[in-house]
């Protein structure tokens, strides 16, 4: 095409022609260099006009016939945006982008868009060489960019905007759209269970992969984590990914980097935790009541019960919520009753009443972790087990723990009452009366049948939920672990018991006068045990 | 438009390669003037110190900026131009041509990058001139005018489109009720075409006065006062029978 004269300082002539016959238009297909666009290569192309704008534009009337259409709508729409002075940009199909498919489906995709003002100022003129040696000239049309189309997925704005927030932790971005997509799936067949094996099998595959990436969400469980998924696909592989080294490594990059995620953390919004209540911060609480006390002197409770029983109404909110869950496993009106009892054996823990601080202050810590999570009822197994682990205020402890623990603790209460009936059986009457009022079912009958002297070791009977002063339940207690009166006074609330708390107060001094307790000094507070 | 037009390759196949030469404007509009055989000029392509050198002088009867034939003496377009030619290096580019009927066919693929230079004389520089000349002239002028203009919005007794609209009312008289059966019937067609209506637009249609077409309409019809065919009459639920498109049928009582 380039053709040379034949001699080095002889020159050829051509003549140039622009045909006038203009029934083909030329335009220019531009390629970027860095696309590698070979079109020799190409076996196959098809190309059109991509008509997506149309719609945009166009603002089509839905019933162009009878149903739902106006007499005289479209006069009065044109009207309408004249006088407004709207102005809309008529759809020109000679301007829109073109799509070129190369070597067919599998082959790649071009979108063209029109470069503008190619024709103002300046035109341009094809010249091809034409076989008797004369030049022809043809002008330019239009001039269209083709740019590769990525077949492969990309992440959304939002989603880029999420990734871009954990750019600091994530290690691993293969991981990011493999994620996506198991997503994908997950919400796309929610009622498929061989799906959800599927990404589950997928997930010990990627939780390798991705197990390092799902660490980080599990140190940060205070951020606010925007895929509960991820979090919940995070606590899974990480327990499957425990001996994998990758988790190791991921670990160890995530220590190096704890200086910039405290600094991403930062970045976070502050004010995010202020208004949350946190309850119970352990030891300050009690270590502020207890100089109060002192002795077990009893004129100085009252102000004490009469907190507990404040104290207390902010617990009923908690017990109800425990309620619900617990009338599915249990009958109700033991429902009622060891949620309670639960409640204040959680109480009881979390004070910091212990031999170990460490265990209260996990408590505290975790009671916070939880209170901070606010309502997330169900899964705060909140049930202080009455065996000595301490591990029912943990988070994700499922319920089925409630039911054993309440079992022995409706046990408990119910040798309660049976000692509580052998001991103080006339005296009680008015309160069983008042007690008659909150579970009339079972009342009535007990005091008279269960009179008799039975064992107090009969656990099968079921019994009310009444929590009685009695000897034997402080005996208990006390056996059990060393209390504070505080304590001991919160175990026996005076609602549930039916005694005002001055009465509270005398016939715990007379038990405890009685059971000579062993004295401990715990924490500057006076601890009272006994050793069975 | 969903129809893909299969691109033909012949041309890219031949290796087919054309250059791409950025042309002056005025050089185009007397390009544009040549004759039907379109013959404008002449390319020489020559080597000279080794450099490829490539030239196009303009045809005789082309560099007259006025009709083709007349030689104005005073404006010539430059006949010299030379050629600055660029390899295509950032770029691969290639021509597809579009014929009317819609059909696709790469042409070739653009080698070499070149563009047309007038040799800079008087000759040129005046055309420049005047070029620049025209170009910053505004597009719109505010002229002065000598004497007021006294034919419009003179003070008339009865204005012209009054009269005419006193003429028509004489002359079509009052809109008479004609039988309710025959309105009803012009009623349901309409409603056929729209469900939408306004009582002009009713009026307008069935030529009755108003009253008693509201009568009617208040009989079949219902007004709605709210949403979004505001202030519009349509037929009650039981008169109508829309289906999607086409096809209804209206029943009356």
């Amino acid at each position: 095409m380039t053709s040379l004269g034949s001699s080095s300082s002889s020159s050829t002539e051509y003549t140039v022609r622009v045909p006038k016959n203009t029934s083909k238009k030329y335009n220019i297909m531009a390629f970027n260099a860095g696309d590698r666009v070979n079109c020799s290569t190409w076996t196959q192309a098809r190309m059109e006009r991509d008509m997506s704008a149309r719609r945009i534009y166009g603002e089509e009337e839905s019933a162009e016939g009878a149903a739902g259409s106006e007499f005289g709508k479209k006069q009065r729409e044109e009207a309408r945006r004249k006088k407004f002075g709207i102005v809309t940009r008529e759809f020109k199909v000679e301007d829109q982008p073109w799509i070129l498919k190369v070597n067919g489906k599998a082959g790649k995709r071009f979108k063209g868009l029109k470069k503008g003002g190619v024709t103002e100022n300046a035109s341009y003129y094809i010249f091809t060489q034409c076989p008797d040696g004369a030049f022809e000239a043809f002008p330019v049309h239009g001039w269209y960019n083709f740019t590769p189309q990525a077949k492969h997925r990309t992440l959304t704005a939002e989603e880029a905007e999420e990734e871009w927030g954990r750019r600091n932790k994530v290690v691993n971005h293969f991981s990011i759209m493999l994620q996506r997509r198991l997503r994908e799936q997950e919400r796309g067949c929610e009622d498929d269970e061989d799906e959800n094996e599927k990404s589950g099998k997928k997930k010990k595959k990627g939780g390798g992969r991705g197990g390092d990436l799902r660490i980080h969400d599990l140190e940060d469980d205070l951020e606010m984590s925007s895929d509960d998924s991820d979090s919940s696909m995070g606590d899974d592989g990480e327990s499957k990914t425990k001996t994998k080294k990758d988790t190791g490594k991921g670990k160890a990059k995530k220590k190096k980097r704890k200086s910039s995620d405290k600094e991403a953390l930062e970045d976070s919004d502050d004010g995010d935790y202020e208004g949350l209540e946190v309850d119970y911060m352990s030891d300050e609480s009690s270590s502020d009541e207890e100089p109060e006390k002192g002795k077990p002197s009893k004129a100085e409770e009252h102000p004490k019960g009469i907190d507990e029983a404040s104290e207390s109404e902010e617990e009923s909110e908690e017990e109800k919520q425990n309620e619900e869950e617990t009338k599915e496993e249990e009958e109700e009106e033991e429902g009622k009753k060891t949620p309670v009892q639960v409640e204040k054996k959680k109480k009881k823990d979390s004070s910091g009443e212990s031999e170990s601080s460490d265990d209260s202050d996990i408590e505290g810590g975790t009671a916070s972790a939880l209170f901070m999570k606010k309502r997330t009822p169900p899964k705060r197994g909140g049930r202080g087990s009455a065996g000595s682990s301490r591990t029912g205020s943990r988070p994700g402890t499922p319920s089925i723990d409630s039911a054993t623990t309440s079992n022995t603790l409706r046990a408990a209460a119910s040798k309660l009452e049976q000692g509580k009936r052998q001991t103080q059986g006339p005296s009680t009457d008015s309160p069983a009366a008042k007690r008659l009022k909150m579970e009339p079912s079972t009342q009535s009958p007990a005091p008279s049948g269960k009179s008799t002297p039975q064992p107090p070791s009969g656990k099968s009977t079921p019994s009310s939920s009444d929590v009685q002063l009695t000897e034997e339940a402080v005996r208990r207690y006390l056996i059990r672990k060393p209390m504070t009166t505080k304590d001991l006074l919160k175990k026996f609330q005076t609602k549930r018991t039916g005694l005002s708390s001055e009465q509270t107060v005398n016939v715990l001094a007379q038990i405890l006068k009685r059971l000579n307790p062993e004295r401990k000094n715990v924490n500057d507070k006076m601890h009272f045990y006994l050793t069975e | 438009m969903s129809d893909k037009t299969a691109v033909n390759l012949t041309g890219v196949k031949e290796s087919k390669g054309v250059w791409l030469v950025k042309v002056p404007k005025y050089l185009s509009q007397q390009w544009d003037k040549a004759a039907d055989k379109g013959e404008v000029g002449k390319i020489t392509i020559g080597k000279k110190q080794g450099k490829t050198e490539v030239r196009f002088s303009l045809n005789e009867e082309l560099t007259a900026r006025g009709a083709v034939g007349e030689t104005d003496a005073s404006l010539q377009v430059p006949r010299d131009h030379p050629f600055t030619m660029h390899t295509v290096g950032g770029q691969t580019m290639a021509v597809f041509s579009q014929s009317e009927a819609d059909e696709i066919s790469l042409e070739g693929m653009v080698v070499h990058r070149a563009e047309c230079r007038p040799v800079v004389n008087d000759n040129y520089m005046k055309l420049k001139k005047l070029q620049l000349k025209e170009s910053t002239k505004p597009q719109r002028l505010s002229q002065q005018l000598e004497r007021a203009v006294t034919t419009i919005f003179k003070p008339v007794a009865n204005h012209d489109f009054n009269l005419e609209h006193e003429r028509k009312k004489k002359s079509e008289g009052k809109m008479v009720r004609v039988e309710r059966q025959l309105v009803l019937d012009m009623l349901f067609s309409a409603f056929e075409k729209h469900q939408y209506y306004n009582i002009k637009d009713l009026v307008d249609i069935t030529k009755q006065p108003v009253t008693y077409l509201k009568e009617i309409m208040r009989d079949i019809g219902m007004y709605n006062s709210k949403g979004a065919h505001k202030s519009t009459w349509e037929l009650k639920p039981e008169y109508r029978h829309y289906q999607s498109a086409e096809e209804e049928e209206m029943q009356t009582a």
